[in-house]
């Protein structure tokens, strides 16, 4: 089963992977808890690539690809955005007291944790972020 | 999202519904420190409505938590449902933050 969502570089665009997810979930039959965690997963990437990719305010088209076959779940996000690689961000310190602990940086560790693997391609020009998920495990 | 603030003169009571996501988080961070800012420092955040949370999110939680540590405040969260538990967990944010499985118990 294959999905695609085409969204533009604007935070508001947010909402509607909130409401794709939801309408994707119904469709797959997907637990509600799950779809919460993918919601998460895409927002914060998305965040991430909306926020800080983009070295002008042209317009972009960031592409969405969810593909499930038997378990497994793969999310594939691609953006012609500046080059970065999220898998190289370092892990926050989630030991430290509140009063030490910095002001985001968890969105990233977030998608790590949620899903099984996280990869990144850089393939002409364009950032792939290749995100799995066992859902029946 | 909608945020709902009971003032008292034990613990006043801020209720959060629905999802605090990166569109709506800087309202929430708004709603929720004017309330700091008024110079109240006993605080329940009532978050049995929440159902979704993003890093946005918990950023909002991490910058009360703090100004109410710095003035000496208590900041209580109650009712988190299992996926904002969950988030909370993966965050470390479990340990850093005074949570109470509802609200009576959060008032005691």
């Amino acid at each position: 089963m294959d999905k695609v969502l085409l969204v533009n570089n604007k935070i508001e665009e947010l909402t509607k992977v909130a409401r794709f997810m939801e309408e994707l979930g119904e469709e797959w039959g997907l637990p509600v808890p799950l779809v919460f965690s993918l919601n998460l997963v895409m927002e914060e990437a998305l965040t991430n690539t909306i926020s800080y990719g983009f070295d002008n305010n042209g317009s972009h088209t960031i592409e969405i690809n969810i593909n499930k076959t038997g378990p497994l779940l793969t999310i594939i996000i691609t953006d012609d955005g500046r080059e970065y690689d999220p898998t190289q961000k370092k892990d926050p310190d989630i030991s430290l007291p509140a009063e030490e602990r910095p002001i985001g940086g968890l969105g990233i560790f977030l998608i790590k944790k949620i899903m099984d693997s996280v990869r990144y391609k850089r393939t002409d020009n364009r950032n792939n972020l290749i995100l799995t998920k066992n859902i029946e495990s | 999202m909608n945020v709902n603030v009971v003032i008292s003169s034990d613990y006043s009571i801020i209720s959060v519904e629905g999802r605090v996501d990166t569109t709506n988080a800087n309202e929430f961070e708004k709603a929720v420190m004017e309330v700091v800012a008024s110079g109240i420092n006993r605080i329940i955040l009532d978050c049995s409505g929440l159902n979704y949370i993003s890093s946005s999110g918990l950023r909002v939680f991490l910058i009360v938590q703090k100004k109410m540590m710095a003035s000496k405040g208590e900041l209580r969260l109650c009712s988190l449902q299992p996926g904002i538990q969950e988030i909370f967990d993966i965050s470390g944010f479990t340990s850093i933050f005074s949570i109470y499985p509802d609200k009576d118990l959060a008032l005691k």
